[in-house]
């Protein structure tokens, strides 16, 4: 039997790039195949040549062994092809069945809307896979990880035959992922074939049984996961094996920030903690447990209603983020997009945003010291391409990343506060900001680590705050940080009796 | 993902011009060819001169409109800040106040007029859009109210003689406008106000985490359009010795045009100081030429709609998608 989905010597040139060279795979009738690779490999080309929004310079797609044109989404989506995209694409003000059937709505007679009949279809659908969800509620109301799974009813509603997932659980929990998990090998089981392409290994590993690796657009190969070792497949992936990194702690006792009893108006309750001179605190916790809120008001983003920050032993009043620079303090937001970068400006620009006053101490910018002081930062957080007045928006997003850190390293701040620093960031660039963040401490910076990731956790902290809703649930010092003693701490009390255990 | 790498970073074309203002460069030459061709005497040395000097009130208006519009806002109310400024400033001279003092005041109304837009904008949270348009008529209403509907006539001489005057063989006019915008364009190329500009209309929630002050920020952009609208209105009372409380009336539309003509983009976060001024004077020289050419103001009109959406058109065309 031929296979469901079958990519035969696929290239894509682009004017300068090129960017897929005689890709290969093939995917059977309820697979779910991974798909990995660095940043740049051209897992993203591939499903979107998949999805009709790319034509393949050459090279053939075959589905059931018949060879298809997919000359537009439309005409994939009609093939048999769902796609199911990284951002979502959805409108959240309009209902779960509205968006299920956007673009196609079905009508009595041409003209009006047939609601009832779709909010009907649209709930067939659900049943399936998550009856919780109401399909008449606007989308909006929805969480990521229920929007995902109206996303993958959409797909069932349209028959597909192939479904293509690009990071589809970047920002869900690890219980969520869990559900989402048992949709996708239900979807399987009824024999669609699944391309899955993620960052995260570890859920690779869990649902697929096969993964073809991607490296500068050529597939490296296609193996069977069983066989091979987490750290097999990074080293297939980057071409290199990486080194096993060990933690270091430059803690020491000076404390640098202190908060007290610190409250928002939404998610912080009571918060106190230390941190000091050289070291790095982790801060783990799931998904709106409170850590961005936080982080928030730690960086003068957010007021606080309630409790005291101070900086070197000095109370400190943050009424903008303005103040909580000047104190020392900066913010590596979570979304580098939304709150990070300001994309039409250069790499520079974008590094100096925080300390332009420094820059143009008589009102006029100094645009040679600019200079000088951007080629220092950027090399040292290993800018690549090395173009310093190119528009951040067409540089990686590990590399905006290293721009962002530069930005705090340029306005001399002290204290420097992480969310989520590896979001979206291949595996090469993470080691590097890792590296980045290590260094910090070593020469005197406080460093605050927001992640959800836990062997990020564990790599760089030398104490962790565990949060659990709104409020710090558990202190856990060097040698007591583990993934099992995190989640214990980190889960709400009722959920799991394995927790309580664990916790006791 | 790879598709980011496809895009080269725009060449600067010469230092400190871009691709962009080059372009607008272009359209200006051609439609300059075009009328030099069609009309007699539009090269005459003194109908170029008159081409700056119709040309020179719109660039003033659209200089601070490209602020407003880089800063992600945009100021509709230009026209009725001018009106006001003007019947104030006039009402005070023909009372005797010595004019100097009658040309600060009428800056003092521009600028307040401006800090209004921009509080309401900045600190209220309303959008620029609708603040604007509630001012277009607020401002407007006011000059009328204060004059009653009638001009305020018989300006002194001697502050007609100001904007009547010439330097170097151009009008004084034009020498201001030139001016202010080579201080526009040093404004946004080289203070951190230009960066911040930039920032908050480019992206304002990572402005605000980078510590840009954004309300400060805004406002100030409002208030330099105020002040340019009044500066504007004293050019056009200097010129014609009256001011009336219908004057400047749809000037905001040619200001918005001119920078977007120049590549100022309506999302925020984009535009030319350089652009807007060429873009000020392809609408001078464009009508300019059709007036000498004795075509109808309909068809003028009709000119003015077309070169917008033509220089929108290539925009999108060179640009590529996205």
């Amino acid at each position: 039997m031929s296979p469901r989905l079958q990519f035969k010597g696929i290239s894509k040139l682009f004017p300068a790039v090129r960017a897929l060279h005689e890709v290969s795979l093939s995917v059977g009738a309820g697979e779910i195949h991974g798909l990995l690779g660095e940043n740049g490999a051209g897992k993203s080309t591939l499903l979107r040549v998949l999805s009709g929004v790319y034509r393949p310079t050459a090279g053939s797609i075959l589905i059931d062994g018949k060879p298809v044109t997919l000359a537009n989404p439309v005409a994939a989506r009609a093939a048999g092809v769902a796609m199911i995209h990284q951002e979502l694409q959805q409108v959240p003000r309009l209902s779960v069945a509205q968006n299920m059937f956007l673009g196609h709505p079905l009508t009595r007679g041409g003209i009006f809307v047939a609601r009832r009949e779709q909010e009907r279809r649209a709930a067939d659908a659900l049943a399936a896979i998550d009856p919780s969800i109401d399909p008449a509620a606007p989308l909006g109301t929805l969480k990521v990880a229920q929007r995902q799974i109206v996303e993958i009813a959409r797909a069932l509603l349209d028959r597909a035959r192939i479904v293509a997932m690009d990071e589809p659980t970047s920002s869900l929990t690890p219980s969520e992922f869990e559900r989402l998990a048992q949709v996708i090998t239900g979807l399987a089981r009824d024999g669609v074939a699944v391309v899955y392409v993620s960052h995260k290994l570890d859920e690779v590993f869990g649902i697929c049984r096969r993964a073809t690796i991607m490296r500068d657009g050529v597939v490296v190969d296609s193996v069977d996961l069983k066989d091979l070792s987490e750290k097999a497949v990074v080293a297939m992936m980057v071409g290199r094996e990486l080194a096993r990194e060990h933690h270091n702690s430059h803690a020491t006792n000076k404390v640098m920030l202190s908060a007290r009893g610190l409250s928002s108006a939404t998610k912080v309750r009571n918060v106190s903690f230390n941190l000091h001179r050289g070291e790095v605190l982790g801060i783990a916790g799931l998904v709106g447990s409170g850590r961005t809120e936080l982080l928030r008001l730690l960086a003068g983003a957010d007021r606080a209603t309630a409790g005291t920050i101070a900086i070197d032993g000095k109370a400190a009043r943050f009424a903008s983020p303005r103040d909580a620079i000047a104190a020392g303090v900066g913010l590596v937001p979570e979304e580098r997009k939304r709150e990070g970068i300001v994309p039409l400006r250069s790499i520079t620009c974008n590094m100096a945003l925080a300390s332009m006053a420094v820059f143009a101490p008589r009102g006029l910018i100094d645009h040679a010291r600019l200079k000088h002081v951007a080629v220092e930062k950027m090399s040292r957080v290993n800018l690549r391409p090395f173009l310093l007045d190119r528009p951040i928006r067409l540089f990686s997003g590990g590399n905006q990343q290293k721009a962002i850190i530069g930005r705090w390293l340029a306005a001399g701040t002290r204290i420097l506060l992480f969310d989520e620093p590896t979001r979206g960031i291949d595996v090469g660039a993470k080691a590097e900001i890792y590296h980045l963040i290590e260094e910090l401490a070593a020469e005197g910076h406080a460093v605050i680590v927001v992640s959800s990731e836990l062997p990020e956790v564990i790599r760089l902290a030398d104490r962790v705050l565990v949060m659990r809703d709104g409020t710090i649930a558990a202190e856990l010092h060097r040698d007591d940080i583990s993934e099992q003693a995190i989640a214990a701490h980190a889960i709400p009390q009722t959920q799991t009796p394995a927790a309580q255990q664990a916790r006791q | 993902m790879s598709d980011t790498t496809l895009v080269r970073p725009r060449a600067e074309f010469v230092r400190g011009v871009s691709m962009r203002d080059a372009g607008t460069l272009i359209g200006l030459v051609v439609i300059l060819t075009v009328f030099g061709a069609l009309v007699p005497g539009f090269f005459a040395e003194r109908n170029l001169i008159n081409i700056l000097q119709q040309s020179s009130i719109n660039a003033c208006l659209a200089l601070g409109m490209t602020l407003v519009i880089i800063s992600g806002g945009i100021d509709l109310s230009v026209g009725p800040t001018a009106a006001l400024s003007a019947v104030i400033s006039a009402s005070m001279m023909v009372a005797g106040v010595p004019f100097p003092l009658a040309i600060a005041a009428g800056f003092a109304i521009g600028l307040a007029c401006g800090l209004v837009n921009g509080v309401l904008v900045a600190y209220v949270g309303l959008q620029p859009f609708i603040v604007t348009l509630g001012t277009l008529s607020t401002y407007r209403a006011l000059a009328l109210i204060y004059t009653g509907g009638n001009p305020v006539l018989g300006l002194p001489a001697g502050f007609r003689a100001i904007f009547n005057g010439s330097l170097f063989g151009l009008p004084l006019a034009v020498v201001i406008v030139a001016c202010v915008a080579v201080v526009a364009w040093v404004v946004l190329k080289k203070t951190p106000f230009g960066e911040y500009l930039l920032a908050v209309g480019g992206n304002e929630e990572a402005a605000y985490i980078a510590g840009v002050p954004i309300a400060r920020t805004k406002i100030a952009a409002y208030m330099i359009s105020g002040l340019l609208a009044a500066l504007a209105a004293q050019i056009l009372i200097g010129r014609l010795g009256a001011a009336e409380p219908i004057l400047g009336n749809l000037w905001e539309l040619d200001a918005i045009a001119a920078a977007a003509i120049g590549g100022a983009s309506l999302m925020g976060g984009k535009g030319s100081i350089v652009g807007t001024i060429l873009g000020a004077i392809i609408l001078g020289a464009m009508r300019n030429g059709l007036t000498l050419m004795n075509v109808q103001s309909f068809y003028q009109l009709l000119a003015t709609g077309l070169i917008i959406l033509a220089a929108m058109l290539i925009d999108r065309v060179t640009r590529g998608r996205g």
